[in-house]
């Protein structure tokens, strides 16, 4: 009797085609999120603090590291909320009747939503 | 895409063999064979089986996209060697391996059974609580209510989708895109009553749950499928499920 070949488990299979380098950098970016969340939140307790030890906060910001996990931290963002709302019609099949409601159109809400909280976040901060 | 012929008179073929009465393990092996600009893979394989070895195993039937056979690895993605041209490879060489993620039992055919059991697991057939008298006649569903599950329906288990899937890949238990899409399939049809029987194991950690939602299995199905929308769907019915359950345990589910 033939004996087949086991199949194989490859340890390294999200660096071998492009479309899962994208994926585990999506799952990653939640990661640098999380860690911006983390100087929003000390931040807050900074200004919570007082004025002084904001201003201390915000210079120590301005060292080259945090200039550069900052860049990052956006680069992630942005990828993340790529991916993301390009999924949402996957999870939300609307239909119009028998008709689905274009997945450009979903997508193009989510944006559309995206860009008004931005501007409304800088119209608050601004004013 | 429409391309210009090209010059090309032949074109590299690199093939995994394994004759497990000599081989330990699968080997790639060369062959040149005619190149046309009408070729698909599948016919290069054929030409080289009647031409050159006799003796490479491989699997199709129809040749036209319908049969789900004829899958293979060409360039390390999954792919339907009858619709895959040689000219959208040019200048080669073209690597053709058996199906990723499934027991290789000669060259380029790979071990079902897993699929098998699976696919039978989730009950993919309509389940009724009682059948209505004849007298009352067919099962009517509206355009709607087709609407609503014949996406999932299109599948001809080719089964490309767990060839691309790290998921199944790395967990044996794990259902698969396919397997998950029918039973949304089932799920969704408006005849169907069936949806209590197949929950515990849909909505399980083998089933919608191992799913992270790479979504490789939609970029690679021939037929639009589109499993990880059906699994993400099944994930969001899973999670309102959940909730109404612990809102309102004695209601009704
Ligand atoms: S879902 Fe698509 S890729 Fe998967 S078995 Fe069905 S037709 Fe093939
Ligand atoms: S031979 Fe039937 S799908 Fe390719």
């Amino acid at each position: 009797m033939a004996r087949p070949y086991p199949r194989e488990r490859s340890n390294a299979w999200f660096l071998e085609r492009w479309p899962y380098r994208v994926f585990v950098l999506r799952e990653l970016s939640a990661l640098f999120l999380a860690l911006y969340m983390g100087v929003l939140l000390v931040l807050a307790a900074r200004v919570h603090e007082g004025s002084s030890a904001f201003r201390d906060y915000v210079d120590a910001l301005q060292s080259p590291l945090y200039l550069a996990f900052h860049a990052v931290a956006l680069l992630f963002a942005l990828l993340h909320s790529v991916t993301w709302f390009q999924a949402v019609p996957k999870g939300l099949p609307l239909r119009r009747g028998e008709q689905r409601v274009a997945p450009a159109l979903l997508i193009g809400a989510n944006y559309v939503a995206m860009l008004a909280l931005t501007v409304l976040v800088l119209v608050v901060v601004l004013s | 895409m429409t391309q210009a012929p090209s010059d090309a008179t032949t074109i590299r073929l690199e093939i995994a063999r394994y004759r497990p009465e000599q081989d330990e393990r699968p080997v790639l092996e060369r062959y040149d064979v005619p190149y046309r600009h009408e070729w698909v893979v599948l016919d290069a394989l054929n030409y080289l089986k009647d031409h050159i070895d006799g003796t490479l195993s491989y699997r199709w039937s129809c040749r036209m996209g319908i049969c789900g056979s004829c899958g293979m690895m060409v360039n390390g993605v999954p792919k339907l060697t009858c619709s895959a041209f040689l000219r959208d490879y040019l200048p080669g060489p073209i690597r053709v391996e058996p199906m990723a993620n499934f027991p290789v039992e000669r060259d380029l055919v790979t071990v079902l059974d897993d699929f098998m059991e699976k696919f039978q697991a989730v009950k993919p057939w309509i389940i009724r609580d009682g059948e209505q008298p004849l007298e009352e006649g067919e099962y009517r569903q509206t355009p709607a209510q087709l609407a609503d599950f014949k996406q999932f329906s299109m599948c001809i288990n080719c089964m490309l989708c767990y060839a691309a899937c790290p998921v199944y890949q790395h967990e044996d238990e794990f259902l698969g895109p396919a397997v998950l899409a029918l039973a949304q399939r089932y799920n969704h049809d408006s005849r169907d009553q069936g949806k209590g029987e197949r929950q515990e194991l849909i909505w399980s950690d083998e089933g919608i749950w191992d799913c992270t939602f790479v979504g490789e299995c939609s970029a690679v199905c021939p037929k639009h499928v589109d499993p990880a929308g059906a699994i993400q769907q099944a994930k969001v019915e899973s999670t309102v499920g959940w909730y109404r359950s612990f809102l309102a345990p004695f209601g009704r589910g």
